[in-house]
């Protein structure tokens, strides 16, 4: 098809009285068309492949990291519980002050520690 | 290789196979759809690797949103907004990109190559096409890839862009003005 023809009929495509079907199909016998490259559905079925990977690895590590959590709350609560026995063994009586370390200090001497005056 | 009996297969029955895990039913989808794809994205976008990309986001995005198709429309309309929607965004994305980083402006934004034809008259007519297309307003590019390329009719047109059908005859007028303009610079 001359190009003088090609430019009348892609006018004429776009008139809304015509018939779009026929126009696409003039426009593909012309040489006009649009593909993907070969193996194209491979490309994608391999990303989907990997995609897929890459969310089991995810998952994986958002479980691992909640092991992980699990771990150190619980060995972080059994330290505490065995410092509040042993404090209340020693001191007979469980305080805020005592857990905190107040226990035989007097508000001077605490100034003091902080200040130094 | 896709095997033979998945070309035999309803699109619906494809997409419940592929919604089951089966890979090859949706490497059937991808191979009945991806001409319709090309010549939306390729249209829009121009001939380039770039929309390769897209090509394939499009295909990434049907697989992982077949869930929520619920076969009210038909799969290619389904396919071809997501088609749509990833061009505009992309031409949108590259707008943004060009105005910020180069001086050279909207000029830059359709780099394309034009495939190999066994005619140079066919590649010409690819030329012509393409860089019409390019020049395009793409709020008009669109009607006119899915008018011209496509095949599609005004009222499909608006159905797959969500546009009342008014919107869209408006639209192909004001596009053919502007192509007139185009083609007598080519």
């Amino acid at each position: 098809m001359k190009i003088s023809e090609l430019k009348l009929l892609i006018i004429r495509s776009l008139d809304r009285n015509s018939d779009p079907a026929e126009a696409s199909r003039k426009l593909e016998e012309a040489g006009v068309c649009y593909r993907f490259s070969e193996g194209f559905q491979a490309k994608i079925l391999e990303r989907l492949a990997t995609s897929g990977n890459t969310v089991v690895r995810e998952i994986e590590s958002v479980r691992n990291l909640n092991n992980i959590f699990y771990r150190i709350a619980l060995t972080g609560v059994a330290a505490i519980v065995i410092l509040l026995i042993s404090i209340f063994m020693v001191q007979g009586s469980l305080s805020v002050d005592s857990f905190l370390g107040l226990g035989t200090g007097s508000d001077e001497s605490l100034l003091y520690l902080l200040t130094g005056n | 290789m896709i095997k033979e009996s998945y070309r035999q297969k309803s699109d619906g029955e494809l997409v419940k196979s592929s919604l089951d895990g089966d890979k090859q039913a949706f490497g059937e989808i991808v191979t009945r759809y991806q001409g319709m794809v090309a010549r939306t994205v390729k249209g829009m976008l121009g001939d380039s690797v770039f929309s390769e990309d897209i090509g394939q986001d499009v295909f990434i995005k049907l697989f992982y949103s077949l869930p929520d198709f619920r076969g009210e429309a038909k799969l290619s309309t389904y396919i071809q907004k997501i088609s749509v929607n990833l061009t505009l965004n992309e031409i949108k994305r590259r707008k943004r990109f060009f105005s910020t980083f180069s001086q050279r402006g909207n000029n830059e934004m359709y780099e394309f190559e034009v495939a190999d034809h066994d005619t140079e008259e066919k590649k010409d007519a690819q030329e012509l096409v393409g860089k019409a297309l390019m020049n395009l307003d793409p709020k008009f590019r669109v009607i006119v890839a899915m008018r011209m390329l496509q095949g599609y009719s005004t009222k499909e047109t608006a159905e797959i862009l969500d546009l009342p059908l008014g919107t869209v005859l408006s639209r192909l007028s004001r596009a053919q003005e502007q192509m007139k303009d185009i083609l007598e610079k080519l």
